[in-house]
């Protein structure tokens, strides 16, 4: 366990990686929304993309702060050479990119178009888009976490005394293909967790996502009352930081010590609050 | 007749370019022939924010009267007179002509997030006469300290070390919420003599001078009662950053000295 204490700066920057889930049952609608699962999770990483950018937005006339580098990778279907595998989910002009500084990410979304609400209000708003949905084939998660991996020891490496990188995975399946490259899904989930900086590990986060309505379960501190395949999800997730239970708690949710960062069967609007408390790094020391 | 030398020293966030200090530090020496008296201020851009050091900065200037040109009057130190004065200085951010070339993002931060700082303002008055002394007033944690013989006898608003960062008060851009936040407004004042020194400071150096003074007064005020240049102070804030001592947040200190004699040199740094 780090310190988890290293603010974000312009020398210092965060990173973080959303991995999302685009195999085939993510086309299944997710309960009473009216919209697929994959609708709903793309509109969730948009959403706290476009909330990062915000974050960093700080003056007219000036660019957006380069606070965060940010990926998205997705695993399930591909968009670049259709099948099965792991690619970068960021389309446009930043189509096959890996980590990339927020500053650019801000002038690159693939297009600004008018998106549902994320809280089920019937409102719509224009918002910049950087995802689009897209649902087939298995799920090579295994596959999503070595190449995530190799993205974050890169990173890590150049910038070591950042707050660490924080991967945060959004799926609604089982691993399809652990193991892979002779690793199981846990084995590579602790090499991506063994990658770290001066300020502690890689943080690793699981979001499960359910189609039919049933209690959401969020950062729980123990395994119990989980139906599948939470107990697993929970065994590979990284307890939240002391400043990240206290930023759960500040959003309403009830936070015990060693919680995990893990939220399972969330509706869309839990969703996004889920990924705001797990990208907020420390903006000036606790 | 006691006379005050004042000086700013701010250093930026460990990491960040200086372009990207959000406080705000501003001071007026008091005029004889307008009566106008003299007054410092200090004021701490919140980072979530959006043109928070415009705003920690706009608030500063106005309070000291350095707007005055531009026809805005500083405000007297009452909740009335603060009240419209506030509002002044909200409708005036708003409507900076800058914000025309908001690009869509900033303007969305604009309207919707704003921006928020911690403010104190301090006059001081009757130097010439029997009783000199300071008045301030004072939105969350950026702390006034009295010392006089290297001891602090005054502390406003009176923080203690571990309270700092969990002070959630402070001036907003946005109109609606400013009636509820000057109901927390905090009043303060103290008599001042010969060689007094206030220093004013943001909350990250407050803390650190709070928690300093009660293990090692005599070297804490010696030490800020002897910086002469910005790059000592920058120094000592690089050190005590280094320790851990010292959080690393912007840092902003205005020290004014109260003496009854005129300086024997000026100094400009260049």
């Amino acid at each position: 366990m780090g310190s988890y204490q290293q603010s974000v700066s312009r020398s210092d920057p965060g990173c973080v990686v959303i991995l999302l889930d685009r195999s085939d049952s993510m086309k299944l609608l997710w309960a009473n929304t009216g919209a697929t699962l994959a609708e709903g999770a793309a509109l969730a990483v948009n959403n706290i993309l476009l909330d990062m950018c915000i974050k960093a937005t700080t003056e007219v006339n000036a660019p957006v702060r380069p606070y965060f580098d940010v990926g998205v990778f997705s695993y399930g279907a591909r968009l670049s050479t259709p099948g099965e595998g792991v690619e970068s989910a960021f389309g446009g002009g930043l189509a096959g990119r890996g980590l990339v500084p927020l500053p650019e990410l801000a002038e690159n979304p693939i297009t600004v178009r008018a998106e549902p609400s994320i809280d089920l209000m019937s409102v719509t708003a224009k918002m910049p888009v950087w995802v689009d949905p897209v649902h087939g084939y298995r799920t090579p998660m295994c596959e999503a976490i070595a190449l995530v991996g190799a993205h974050v020891f890169d990173w890590a490496g150049a910038h070591p005394n950042s707050f660490p990188p924080i991967v945060i995975n959004i799926t609604d399946g089982m691993v399809t293909d652990s193991p892979h490259e002779g690793a199981t899904l846990i084995e590579w989930v602790k090499r991506l967790t063994s990658v770290a900086t001066n300020d502690g590990p890689t943080l690793f986060f699981n979001v499960f996502l359910s189609p039919a309505e049933a209690a959401e379960i969020v950062f729980p501190a123990h395994p119990g009352g989980l139906p599948p395949p939470g107990p697993d999800l929970f065994a590979l997730s990284s307890e939240l930081p002391p400043a990240m239970i206290e930023n759960a708690r500040v959003d309403g949710f009830d936070v015990q010590p060693r919680a995990r960062g893990l939220a399972f069967n969330v509706g869309r609007s839990t969703l996004l609050k889920v990924l705001q408390v797990g990208t907020r790094v420390p903006d000036r020391p606790s | 007749m006691i006379h005050t030398q004042m000086v700013i020293y701010y250093s930026a966030k460990h990491g960040n370019d200086e372009s990207e200090w959000e406080d705000g530090g501003a001071c007026f020496p008091g005029d004889p022939v307008t009566g106008r008296g003299t007054r410092l201020a200090v004021a701490d851009g919140a980072t979530q924010g959006f043109g928070s050091a415009r705003w920690a900065q706009q608030l500063v200037a106005g309070f000291v009267g350095a707007d005055r040109d531009a026809g805005v009057e500083p405000p007297a130190l009452s909740a009335r007179g603060l009240h419209g004065w506030f509002e002044t200085m909200q409708t005036r951010w708003h409507q900076d002509p800058r914000l025309a070339g908001a690009n869509a993002l900033q303007k969305l931060k604009h309207k919707e997030v704003g921006s928020f700082a911690t403010f104190l303002g301090c006059e001081l008055s009757d130097l010439d006469g029997p009783g000199p002394r300071w008045n301030a007033v004072a939105l969350g944690d950026t702390v006034l300290f009295q010392v006089r013989n290297n001891n602090l006898i005054a502390q406003f608003p009176a923080i203690a070390a571990k309270d700092f960062g969990f002070n959630p008060d402070g001036v907003p851009t946005r109109p609606e919420a400013l009636a509820g936040m000057l109901e927390r407004l905090l009043v303060g004042g103290g008599d001042l003599v010969d060689g007094d020194v206030l220093y004013v400071a943001t909350d990250a150096l407050a803390q650190w001078m709070v928690e300093t003074d009660q293990r090692d007064r005599g070297s804490l005020w010696t030490v800020l009662a002897g910086l002469d240049h910005p790059d000592a102070f920058r120094t000592l804030v690089a050190d005590r950053r280094r320790s851990g001592e010292l959080k690393n947040d912007d840092v902003t200190l205005l020290r004014a000295w109260a003496v009854t004699t005129r300086p024997a040199h000026l100094v400009v740094c260049l």
